[in-house]
């Protein structure tokens, strides 16, 4: 065993060939090739030529059904940052016991299954569940369903996806210096000022990694839309598995999913010659 | 204005934990449907759950397959983090973004994707089908975990070793593997996770035989609402809690035998 | 031949920056030796290359007569010290002193016991069973020393192993390394860029510069008769003084600044009539009065500035637009005031001549 990793110019550049080839050709044969096929698809199924394009970019339905994607997507951002901001304030003021204590409830949220927190607001919202309950306590006669409308699948996913935000946003407050904003301070900012000009822009790269995280996740999501949401006001994944698993419409689910995955190539790309991928999941 | 912040943030972490912890009553409720405040409480629906194996297949299924899929992962992931941090090479900021791929990509589209693909190769409904499925799905978190330990490595532990007389072998052996065991436990852990966890892929390709634990809850919210998956969802959360605490738990544990050890 | 560690016309690039020139350098037996050099100047290069972790592109290394060329680091027997430690986190410090045994095959029982056999002579007796991390980073310094003797090298490299230590602490160590070494015998290169540490320490010093090595000599050679205007300069404070040789018989020169000047340092290079040199004079060489001293040589000088270091003091002043440093007891400190004019004086062998 005499080799010499950092001696042997041709040895140095195969080597990292050899150990990244087994990966390589794995996702070449398991992610590629059926990522491809949906592409392939979505042209031949059933009639050879553009018609499901033509179809999933014009039709009423379709359009509807993007259109309330984007705009769902882009409510449960604004939800999760509006939610997420102030807890990730509070957590980097108060005490390290108490933000510990915060964090370990999202750390849990976050680690316990889509399906069991999307369950869970099943519960919540049910007919007989507690909200209701409490509604019909206070006097409340003829409570509005809530289960199975965009409220519930929209608060759902505010619910399921607010971790990602409070993660993204607590981390770059840690870092910021205390002396940074002492100093902001004595130059005369506080209040309102303080925030837009020091504490604002100082926390704007986790604003921007958790809010095209929440965007970009929200815009595929299916599980939580499917189950709770109103069936009238499907999102865009869920279409697509209609489509497929109902009228085995491969071909239109086929358009229809690389239409979503261009949009969200296109804001993952964007993201990533700004800030670089690696960043957005650190 | 801290006041007014501070309430804003007792109402969000309220928001957050309120569905968490409403599960764990339902799961001791008689109810035969969801129903709050529960009419009575039991154990009936833990006794349906470990004696349904209709519940159960699905159970073992999904960890069988988990475990599978962190083998499989593992063996693919750790070669490539280790060319990927430690070489230079041609072609690497093209490879580092291929390891990130099957993150970018909506499972919904890859569920298209496979359902097609291993209907061809005579995959779906099998066990093996969602194993490759899941691999791909697990490598760009499990990469991202590893490779931010590989690159806390300090390399001169390893020069360290060769001066001392270790070979190459040797060194990785002794010295590498051993420093790196918490960071590839943990990225294999965020793989199992991933998979068991997965619920879009296992809903379109497992079908009866390969049928997952998420692709039954599932499919029995959808459909019944079946009082069992309170069960599981507070079982899942006990595993949860759990492992987040149990660090701090050994952490105390070992605190205290130390200083009985002092005392002594 | 007779040389225990010989490099001869070494040189090291990477693609077109040469990192390394052409290194000749021989080195006893039980020596100590220092590479001392700024950052860049290709001392811990050499170093590498010795370990070595780098490939000479030319050149060769022998240890008692054999070549190093083809041998792998691990088979080279060679003991480094790492300006961090390197110590193995997940080791304690009597299994990381074991680690070289362990290599070499030494069973666990009789390899633990010599392992803390030497913790004791490094003076960590009682810490054997520590985490790195439980250890201070004075004992970790220990340790790593401990280990990288244990196997009884041919030869112990340390590369800048105090530079993360405090001012006291490093003192210490100083002396601690310089026993250890002593009491084993075996042949030691030192590498820093702290010209104290080099001084105190060293049998002998090299000075590195730009990939080549400007003088290798004993420390008070070097201070007292540097080759180069570079080593001059970096060892010790200096005034370096442009100056043209006017009789080289009767060793005299002139200089813009101090007028004509008759140098007399011993070891003196060779010099000719009209020659342009640089002469030395040491800051503590030079005297400070109001008036010319009698018997010793006159220049005039306006003060500009004063610090003081307690015990002494050095005062900056200008002469003919040139700086001059000189060091003076504490004590006359007070009598000066800066912007005053004052003379100072040298004698002539105190006067040292640079023609590189």
């Amino acid at each position: 065993m005499g080799f010499k990793l950092s001696t042997l110019p041709d040895r140095q550049n195969i080597w990292p060939w050899l150990l990244l080839a087994p990966l390589a050709i794995y996702l070449a044969l398991f992610f590629l090739v059926p990522l491809v096929e949906v592409g392939i698809m979505s042209v031949t199924e059933p009639p050879p030529g553009l018609a499901n394009y033509e179809r999933v970019l014009t039709g009423s339905l379709y359009r509807k059904v993007f259109l309330n994607t984007f705009g769902t997507a882009l409510l449960v951002t604004v939800c999760c940052l509006l939610v997420g901001y102030p807890l990730a304030y509070l957590m980097s003021t108060v005490s390290k016991r108490a933000a510990m204590a915060i964090l370990l409830l999202i750390t849990m949220s976050f680690w316990t299954s889509f399906l069991v927190r999307t369950y869970a607001w099943m519960v919540l919202l049910g007919n007989n569940g507690p909200v209701i309950w409490l509604m019909q306590t206070l006097g409340i006669q003829d409570p509005p369903p809530l289960l199975f409308t965009r409220f519930s699948s929209t608060l759902a996913m505010v619910h399921i996806l607010a971790p990602y935000m409070i993660m993204n946003i607590y981390t770059v407050m840690q870092k910021i210096d205390p002396s940074l904003i002492r100093s902001a301070e004595s130059m005369g900012a506080y209040g309102r000022s303080l925030f837009r000009h020091v504490y604002l822009p100082l926390t704007a790269p986790g604003i921007a990694n958790g809010s095209v995280l929440v965007f970009v996740i929200c815009l595929g999501f299916y599980v939580t839309p499917v189950l709770l949401g109103s069936p009238r006001e499907q999102m865009a994944a869920g279409l697509i598995g209609n489509q497929i698993e109902q009228f085995l419409a491969f071909g239109l689910g086929s358009a229809m999913a690389i239409v979503l995955l261009v949009v969200t190539l296109i804001i993952l790309g964007l993201y990533h010659r700004r800030f670089g991928l690696d960043k957005l999941y650190g | 204005m801290n006041t007014f912040i501070r309430w804003i943030g007792i109402a969000v972490v309220a928001f957050i934990a309120a569905p968490l912890l409403i599960v764990v009553p339902m799961s001791f409720s008689t109810a035969a449907s969801l129903q709050f405040p529960p009419p009575g409480w039991g154990w009936q629906y833990y006794q349906a759950y470990f004696s349904d194996p209709s519940w159960l297949r699905p159970t073992w299924n999904s960890v069988f397959i988990a475990a599978m899929n962190t083998l499989l992962t593992m063996a693919l992931v750790v070669p490539a983090t280790f060319a990927l941090v430690r070489h230079k090479f041609w072609g690497k900021s093209a490879a580092n973004l291929m390891m990130m791929m099957p993150m970018a990509v909506p499972h919904i589209v890859m569920a298209i994707g496979y359902y097609s693909y291993f209907g061809e190769l005579k995959l779906v409904h099998s066990k093996l089908g969602v194993i490759l499925a899941h691999t791909c799905l697990s490598v760009p978190i499990t990469f991202l975990v590893l490779s931010a330990n590989l690159k806390g490595f300090d390399r001169t532990l390893e020069r360290a070793a060769r001066s001392l007389g270790a070979t190459p072998r040797q060194v990785f052996l002794h010295i590498t593997l051993p420093i790196l065991r918490p960071g590839l436990l943990i990225s294999a852990l965020f793989a199992f996770i991933q998979s068991f966890d997965e619920t879009v892929v296992a809903i379109f390709i497992s079908g009866r035989n390969a049928e997952t634990l998420p692709r039954k809850m599932f499919d029995s919210i959808r459909e019944e609402a079946d009082p069992v998956i309170a069960v599981i969802s507070t079982l899942l959360f006990a595993i949860v809690f759990a492992g987040l605490i149990a660090p701090s738990v050994i952490k105390l544990i070992r605190r205290m035998t130390a200083k009985t050890a002092q005392q002594r | 031949m007779s040389s225990y560690l010989q490099l001869s016309g070494v040189n090291k690039t990477f693609g077109n920056f040469t990192a390394l020139g052409h290194i000749d350098l021989e080195i006893e037996k039980g020596e100590f030796v220092t590479f001392l050099g700024p950052s860049g100047s290709g001392k811990t290069t050499t170093l590498m290359v010795i370990a070595g972790f780098e490939d000479a592109t030319r050149g060769e290394i022998t240890v008692d007569g054999q070549s190093l060329s083809h041998l792998a680091p691990q088979e080279r027997n060679i003991g480094i010290v790492f300006q961090n430690y390197a110590l193995f986190p997940h080791k304690t410090a009597a299994e990381n002193v074991y680690f070289p045994l362990q290599m070499r095959k030494v069973g666990k029982k009789a390899g633990l016991k010599k392992a803390e056999e030497m913790l004791e002579l490094v003076g960590l007796s009682g810490f054997a069973h520590r985490l790195p991390k439980e250890l201070s980073g004075g004992q970790q310094q220990r340790v790593a020393l401990a280990r990288a003797l244990v196997f009884e090298p041919d030869l112990l490299l340390l590369d800048e192993p105090l530079g993360a230590l405090d001012k006291n602490l490093r003192e210490q160590m100083q002396i601690e390394i310089k026993r250890i070494q002593k009491r084993l015998g075996v042949t030691t290169i030192f590498v820093t860029h702290d010209q104290t540490e080099a001084m105190s320490m060293s049998d002998r010093i090299v000075v590195f510069s730009d990939g080549a090595i400007e003088q290798a000599d004993a420390p008070l050679e070097i201070y007292h008769r540097p080759a180069t205007r570079f080593v001059a300069d970096f060892i010790g404070e200096s005034n370096l003084l442009p100056a043209t040789i006017t009789d080289a018989g009767t060793r005299r020169a002139t200089s813009p600044v101090l007028g004509d000047v008759t140098f007399g340092a011993e070891g003196c290079p060779q010099v000719s009539d009209g020659q342009t040199v640089d002469l030395l004079i040491r800051p503590e060489h030079l005297k400070l009065s109001r008036d010319p001293k009698e018997g010793r040589q006159n220049a005039q000088m306006q003060i500009e500035t004063i610090v003081n270091y307690g015990d002494n003091a050095v005062v900056i002043g200008h002469a003919s637009d040139q700086q001059i440093r000189v060091r003076v007891p504490g004590a006359d400190v007070v009598i000066l005031k800066e912007g005053d004019t004052c003379h100072f004086s040298w004698t002539e062998d105190a006067v040292f001549v640079l023609t590189e």
